[in-house]
């Protein structure tokens, strides 16, 4: 039988969603103590764990000084668990680097960087679990560490993976979506004002639907950033509870 | 952090507080820190547990994939380590920052755990010779503070009691092939034994004394330390020196027996534990990293 | 947008690895019935007054089937009489799981608004969804998630609407459960034999396991199958071989074993005896033991045919099987022998034939005989075997235990009188696997809405071509118009010429029902007086077709050329068009020969003329081949459809100027999408034949003191033109038709895959086919790559996968190849129709091929080729001669030569109403006691009953 109907007629995915429908978040900021900055981030099964240290003095090479912002430095990693089949070790991998400098990107597009000359800024993802838009946990994971480290952003930054099946863009892919092959869209944005800090796009796509499936990727992103905001405000609720005290 | 940074002055306060078994942060000399224990966190694992042990979290996950068993033990299943000390942790794992670290620990663990009196290595034989059940644990050091082996010993007695090795048969052909059944059902499946699945204790010399679950700022002021590993029985099965400085036979026998009590009584509550998680089933509530 | 979604995870091991994968339940999926107030769902599926007359059931209600009835009574279900069907998402993942082409059709059932039939996913509603609980094996979990639905549909339509649903399954333990939880079940014989509309559905029913038992004695027949298990391992370690079985059509006790070997390597394996084919039908895939070589056998040469009840005891068939034994002689005859040992993949389809009616008065069971003779005989059960006799009907194939001698069936359906114009062409397309129903609902769906105008947007990255004077020329009748053509003369003294191809691929776009119908079907087939379109009338006759005076999307293959036809420029484009004129041959070659006409279309014509004769010579010199085949055309009675004259047909200057043309813009087409996508371009090839094929042609050269050089293309097509011979001008002709046989069938293939792209046939290095998308799919999926090739369609993911594309080409040679069988079937079937009142007839013929006791003899007059025997069940063979070098025949001293005159009656032998034939006998010359006398004395002929 040939592979997964990833559509089916009545409009259902293969785990009940609709096609715009994203998977369920959640998230905590805070989860550590030691780092500056931290937080955890479900999206459906994918599980990121994101940690941020800094600014502080740039490590190692003094080249590495920019005098007019701060280094973003990150790092992506994967559990050696993580995945369905064993990884053999956690990073260092093309993928990972490849990813980590994804991120690097990203956030770089996001941080107000030129408030912090001379420093440094860690940034250190790992998937815990893996199950489809690795990317985009991280980005998700990563905006509220950043925000947790108390560094100043232009705004949320937010990332969803959309495909393309049957004419019709899905939104916030899973595993056994992405593997289903086809396109597979990236896209991390600045919500409010609806800039793009990243945009990737594997398989062949013709133009003409490149606008739906940005559309599609703006949307998600956009209902992304919504549930990052809860998070960040419920987080903020809590402290100040706990502190009031 | 990995290390931390001392003064003379702070040393000599913990020094002389532990003298009075009266710790930094109020314990005790054989006391632990406040510990938290969750199983079956990562779904995509065959078994998994987190710890936190003050401010020292870890996480393991095992995962069971089928190999052939090695040449001189050819009944047996085998355990394999790794323990992945990740920038998460510190900045200075960063890159290949914590490969030493990685190995150190998990060398160790191969050495206490993947052994025929701590693991029932027979029962993870398929066919003798040709297929056995290998258990990769995976550990993962979130953050550390001081006392790792004890928190990862923990972690995994608790992820191997958790694990769920899929049930398989060999139907054997009858011109002799053997072809390896998985069972369609996936409630059956096999469990580790982890009664004699032992802890691991580490004991730092500190001043005259020694004290169990050292903090990384109590570490900073200990000559060397002890790891012992210890079954529910008491049963001491290994020992091992730790750190740079160097012990005299006396107060290794003192900390052999400290070890071997604490140990001891470690396992109960943690089995208790372990159950009482087990017993809720599918109803139990997560936590994860949520709460 | 997530707030009403509970999250439940569901653990799946698969292999080794664990998958586990996220399952979200709903509150937002409606029942689908109309008397549902709750549900929010605007346009509901199933009708508030299902009216089903049942004796069972005789309030209104809804049908839930389970997922075996779903497969095994797939027939019943789709009757038009069975409505207002619930079909749960678990059925349907199951079905589709288990069974493809079932899976199609109950999709298709769910298309037709006029079934109303519903799915319910309710896998993903919070209250019908259930976990599988431990222990509970996976079809336990299904038929209880069926029963749970049923469950909640019963409490969920209001009691007020007094609907009522109801359970089919043919599980009794599953009723039992059902029934216990107060549910409404019927096992699904119970229930279509209480319908009250239609008694004759139950036919149509499948056997079940319960009601094959009673039918078969409980005598064990045949060897049990392995298991699919022990199969691949034996398969693995070497003991059982894989193959597919292929019967042997005159003899029922014997078969081969077809064995894929490495790359084109074969073996054929042969079976010999009931037990030893064990069951297995014509095309089943089966594992094979090979005996040891003692018990090897030859393959008989006696011809068997089952007789049906008769030999229903077994001590008749055993006979007959030492009788094969016995025939066994030469050590170096026998052949690899083996006896099958499982069944790996049943390949049954529906087959067509005719009931032979049990002797016994009211008996309901009855042997069918299928018009195939490679497939036994069907068991069936009927209580209308007196109106089925005489009909060609359609049975399935149930199972085949291994206490049965025959295989058990149901029948479908009746396809009408056998000898019926109708009913045999539908046998014929149904025999040739000719995908020929209506298009389905589904498909139809996806048609352009009418009235249909050419918006600015389809203006999009397409020219504007409405003014140049183009028009079409097609055989007489033709509807479905491919391509026109214009040419005009160019200021700098140039010629521009256009092919103007209809631009099916606007229309179907790819993936959906419509296109994937289209693939499926790969071709339209031309039937004598019918058509079965690959794509539906609306496109074939109307939009896609290029007529003339109306507006029409085009593909248009432009080329500047000087006045010696050599290409300056090419260029491709998407256009609109308007064709000025649609022309037959006749009428074009009129206007081109007429020097009183000077009209734009007509210059544009003597144009296109010039430059194709140019065209042609070119070709020609490059050692293109001329071949010829005799081709008949019926002249149809405008009323009955019946054939009243028969001619072959004739090839006018006009045939040629379409055909250079066309293969022009083939040949351009095939190097553009080559050159941009050179892994995934869909070519045509057509390989050399090995010179082994050409041997019978040397031959035949050889006995009229000719030589055919057969090197190269060039040097064949020279020889032939050379190969004249005084006083037989029908004698080059004949060679013609002789080298036609010795060619190799040209194909579809995915230039990723292949190296070998040259067409022999028409001494071109690549080529494709481009210029008939209305009747080919390979064209669709060419005008697709050149789309995509001028930036003006978008190209998705299956166009670029070279494996994909490779399946589809095997596809399309399967039903191009189909499509001529049928063809020829037709045309056979309409000469046998138009010889039937004929009486017998006295032709002159050619003799084509000696063979060992026949001579197959071609009469030029009808393009009609049949065979005269030598030999003869009841009589005494005469004596025969056969040399293989010259090759000849000697018959009684006559002397039979290839190319022989001869004189032969021809004759409908209607002896066996399955299977009528065209017989012959001959005439002259005369030879005693082998030929027969002049028609008009007396019809002996009808004696000779010979057998092929």
């Amino acid at each position: 039988m040939a592979g997964l109907e990833l559509l089916s007629d009545q409009g259902y995915r293969l785990d009940g969603r609709k096609s715009t429908e994203l998977r369920k978040i959640q998230a905590r900021m805070g989860v550590f103590d030691q780092a500056d900055g931290s937080a955890y981030l479900e999206q459906g099964r994918t599980i990121a764990l994101a940690v941020v240290y800094g600014p502080h003095d740039v490590r190692g090479s003094r080249a590495k000084i920019q005098h007019d912002r701060a280094v973003i430095n990150c790092q992506y990693s994967m559990a050696t668990f993580s995945t369905a089949e064993r990884k053999r070790r956690p990073h260092g991998d093309r993928k990972s680097t490849e990813m980590s400098l994804h991120l690097k990107e990203t956030f770089e597009a996001a941080i107000l960087t030129h408030l912090y000359p001379r420093s440094q800024i860690d940034i250190y993802v790992k998937i815990l679990q893996s199950d489809g838009g690795n990317y985009s946990a991280c980005v998700n994971a990563a905006t509220l560490a950043v925000i947790d480290a108390g560094i100043p952003m232009r705004d949320y930054v937010c990332a969803c993976t959309v495909g393309f099946v049957d004419d019709t863009p899905l939104a916030d892919m899973n595993h056994a979506e992405e593997s289903g092959g086809g396109t597979n869209l990236a896209l991390a944005l600045l919500p409010r004002g609806g800039q793009i800090a990243l945009l990737q796009m594997d398989a062949r796509l013709h133009q003409d639907h490149l606008d739906t499936l940005m559309e599609a990727a703006m949307t998600a992103c956009k209902g992304v950033s919504k549930v990052l905001d809860e998070v960040v405000r419920q987080h903020l609720q809590e402290t100040v509870i706990l502190t009031g005290e | 952090m990995a290390t931390v940074q001392i003064s003379e002055a702070e040393k000599l306060y913990v020094v002389h507080g532990v003298r009075d078994d009266l710790r930094v942060d109020g314990r005790g000399c054989e006391d632990y820190r406040h510990t938290e224990i969750e199983t079956d966190v990562v779904s995509n694992t065959d078994g998994s547990a987190k710890v936190t042990l003050g401010h020292t979290n870890v996480l393991v996950g095992i995962k069971a994939e089928i190999g052939k068993p090695k040449p001189m033990l050819p009944d047996e299943g085998y355990l394999e380590f790794f323990v992945d000390c990740s920038a998460n942790a510190t900045p200075e794992f960063e890159g290949r920052g914590g490969e030493g670290l990685g190995i150190e620990l998990s060398n160790t663990l191969y050495k206490v755990f993947s052994n025929k009196q701590s693991v029932d290595l027979k029962s993870l034989c398929i066919s003798p010779g040709e297929h056995c059940w290998v258990l990769y644990v995976d550990v993962l050091l979130l953050q550390c503070d001081g006392n790792l082996f004890d928190a990862i010993s923990v972690a995994i007695k608790a992820a191997l009691f958790n694990t769920k090795i899929p049930k398989v048969r060999i139907a054997e052909e009858e011109d002799g092939g053997k072809e390896i059944e998985l069972s369609d059902d996936p409630y059956d499946c096999v469990r580790v034994n982890v009664e004699n699945v032992p802890c691991i204790v580490t004991l730092c010399k500190i001043g005259h004394r020694h004290v169990v679950d050292a903090t990384l700022q109590e570490k900073a002021c200990s000559v060397a330390s002890l790891l012992i590993s210890v079954t529910h029985k008491g049963l001491v099965t290994c020992v091992r020196k730790l750190g740079g400085g160097s012990l005299d036979p006396e107060s290794i026998f003192e900390m052999t027996e400290t070890g071997k009590r604490v140990g001891k009584a470690l396992h109960a509550p943690l089995m208790e534990l372990l159950q009482k998680e087990e017993s809720l089933g599918s109803k139990r509530q997560k936590v994860g990293f949520l709460g | 947008m997530l707030k009403y979604k509970t999250f439940v995870k569901k653990t799946r091991s698969g292999g080794i690895l664990k998958v586990v994968r996220e399952h979200y339940l709903r509150d937002d999926i409606w029942c689908g019935s109309e008397v549902c107030v709750e549900c929010k769902d605007e346009t509901p599926v199933l009708e508030k007054d299902p009216c089903m007359e049942s004796n069972l059931c005789t309030f209104p209600h809804y049908l839930i089937p389970d997922t075996n009835v779903v497969l095994h009574q797939i027939d019943v279900l789709e009757d038009r009489l069975i409505r207002n069907v619930i079909i749960l998402q678990t059925v349907l993942q199951e079905v589709r799981h288990r069974s493809a082409p079932v899976y199609k059709r109950i999709k298709d059932a769910i298309h037709t608004k006029e079934k109303n039939f519903y799915t319910f996913t309710n896998e993903h509603h919070r209250e019908t969804f259930i976990e599988r609980e431990p222990g509970e094996s996976a079809n336990d979990r299904n038929d209880r998630a069926i029963r749970v639905a049923v469950q909640w549909y019963s409490k969920h339509i209001p009691d007020s609407a007094n609907i009522k649903v109801v359970l089919l399954t043919n599980d009794r333990l599953n009723k039992e459960k059902a029934e216990q939880a107060g549910l409404i079940a019927y096992k699904c014989e119970e229930y279509i034999k209480s319908l009250i509309a239609n008694p004759e559905l139950i036919d149509q029913l499948a056997l079940t396991s319960d009601d094959k038992n009673e039918i078969t004695s409980s005598k064990i027949l045949f060897p049990e199958h392995l298991p699919l298990s022990q199969i691949q391992a034996g398969i693995k370690s070497g003991k059982y071989i894989q193959g597919t079985f292929r019967a042997n059509r005159d003899n029922y006790l014997e078969g081969n074993v077809f064995v894929q070997g490495e790359g084109d390597e074969s073996t054929e394996i042969l079976l010999q005896g009931l037990q030893q084919l064990n069951r297995a039908v014509h095309q089943d895939v089966v594992a094979v033991e090979l005996l040891p070589r003692k018990d090897w056998v030859a393959p008989s040469a006696v011809v068997l045919q089952d007789d049906g009840p008769k030999a229903e005891d077994d001590e008749q068939e055993e006979e007959e099987e030492k009788k094969l034994q016995m025939k066994q002689v030469a050590q170096q005859a026998l052949k690899p022998t083996g006896r099958v040992v499982g069944i790996i993949k049943r390949n049954w389809r529906p087959y067509c034939g005719m009931l032979s009616v049990s002797l016994i008065k009211q008996a309901t069971r009855h042997l069918f005989t299928p018009a195939d003779r490679r497939i036994p005989k069907i068991r069936i059960e009927t209580r209308r075997a007196d109106s089925l006799a005489g009909q060609r009907i359609m049975v399935a194939i149930d199972g085949w235990p291994k206490n049965s001698r025959y295989p058990n069936g149901h029948f479908m359906k009746s396809l009408g009188s056998a000898g019926d114009r109708e009913t045999e062409t539908e046998v014929l397309l149904l025999e040739h696997d000719v995908p020929h129903l209506p298009f389905s609902q589904n498909v139809l769906s996806f048609l352009p809405k009418m009235p249909w105008t050419i918006t600015d947007d389809v203006m999009k990255n397409r020219v504007d071509l409405r003014h140049l004077c183009v028009c079409s020329v097609d055989p007489p009748g033709c509807t479905d118009i491919d391509d026109a053509l214009h040419c005009r003369d160019l200021e700098n003294g140039n010629l521009e010429v256009g092919v103007h191809i209809a631009d099916v691929s606007h229309f179907i776009r790819p993936g959906n029902a419509l296109d994937q119908e289209a693939a499926n079907r790969g071709t339209t087939v031309y039937l004598c007086g019918m058509r079965i379109d690959m794509v539906p009338e609306l496109l074939s006759s109307n939009l896609c077709s290029l007529r003339s005076d109306v507006e029409r999307l085009a593909f248009s293959c432009i080329w500047e050329m000087n006045h010696n036809a050599e290409i300056l420029n090419t260029r491709f484009t998407k256009s609109v068009i308007n064709s000025k004129a649609s022309l037959t041959y006749a009428e074009a070659q009129m206007r081109i020969d007429d020097t009183s006409m000077n009209d734009d279309i007509t210059k544009s014509l003597r144009g296109l003329n010039k430059l194709a004769k140019i065209l042609k010579a070119g070709r020609i010199e490059k050692g293109a081949l001329t071949l010829s085949s005799p081709e008949v055309r019926f002249h149809m009675d405008s009323e009955t459809h019946d054939p009243i004259d028969l001619q072959t047909k004739q090839l006018m200057e006009t045939n040629s100027m379409v055909e250079e043309f066309m293969l022009l813009a083939n040949i351009s087409v095939a190097q553009k999408i080559y050159d941009e996508f050179s892994e995934c371009a869909l070519l045509r090839k057509h390989p050399s034949p090995p010179s082994s094929n050409y041997d019978i042609l040397h031959k035949a050269a050889k006995a009229k003191n000719l030589v055919i050089h057969t090197e190269s293309a060039k040097e064949l097509a020279d020889s032939l033109n050379d190969a004249e011979i005084d006083g037989f001008p029908y004698f080059n002709t004949l060679l013609r038709i002789l080298t036609t046989r010795c060619m190799m069938q040209a194909v579809y293939f995915c230039s990723g895959l292949d190296s070998d792209f040259r067409h022999y046939g028409l001494a071109t290095p690549i080529y494709t086919h481009f210029t008939s998308p209305i009747r080919r799919y390979s064209d669709i999926i060419v005008h697709r790559l050149l789309a995509v090739a001028i930036g003006a369609d978008s190209t998705y993911p299956t166009l670029m996968d070279k494996h994909k594309q490779a399946a589809l080409c095997n596809n399309l040679n399967y039903r191009h190849k189909m499509a001529q069988y049928a063809q020829r079937s037709s045309v056979a079937f309409h000469t046998q129709l138009f010889f039937k009142n004929r009486g017998i007839l006295n032709e002159e013929g050619f003799i084509l091929f000696v063979r060992k006791n026949a001579i197959i003899i071609l009469i030029p007059k009808f393009g009609l080729e049949g065979t005269v025997f030598f030999e003869n069940k009841n009589k005494p063979s005469p004596k025969m001669v056969f040399n293989e070098e010259i090759p000849t025949l000697t018959v009684e001293g006559h002397t039979f030569n290839m190319f022989d005159c001869v004189r032969v009656t021809i004759s409908l032998d209607a002896s066996n109403i399955q299977h009528q034939k065209i017989r012959m006998a001959l005439l002259e010359p005369v030879i005693p006691g082998v030929s027969v006398p002049p028609p008009d004395s007396e019809p002996e002929a009808k004696k000779m009953k010979l057998d092929r």
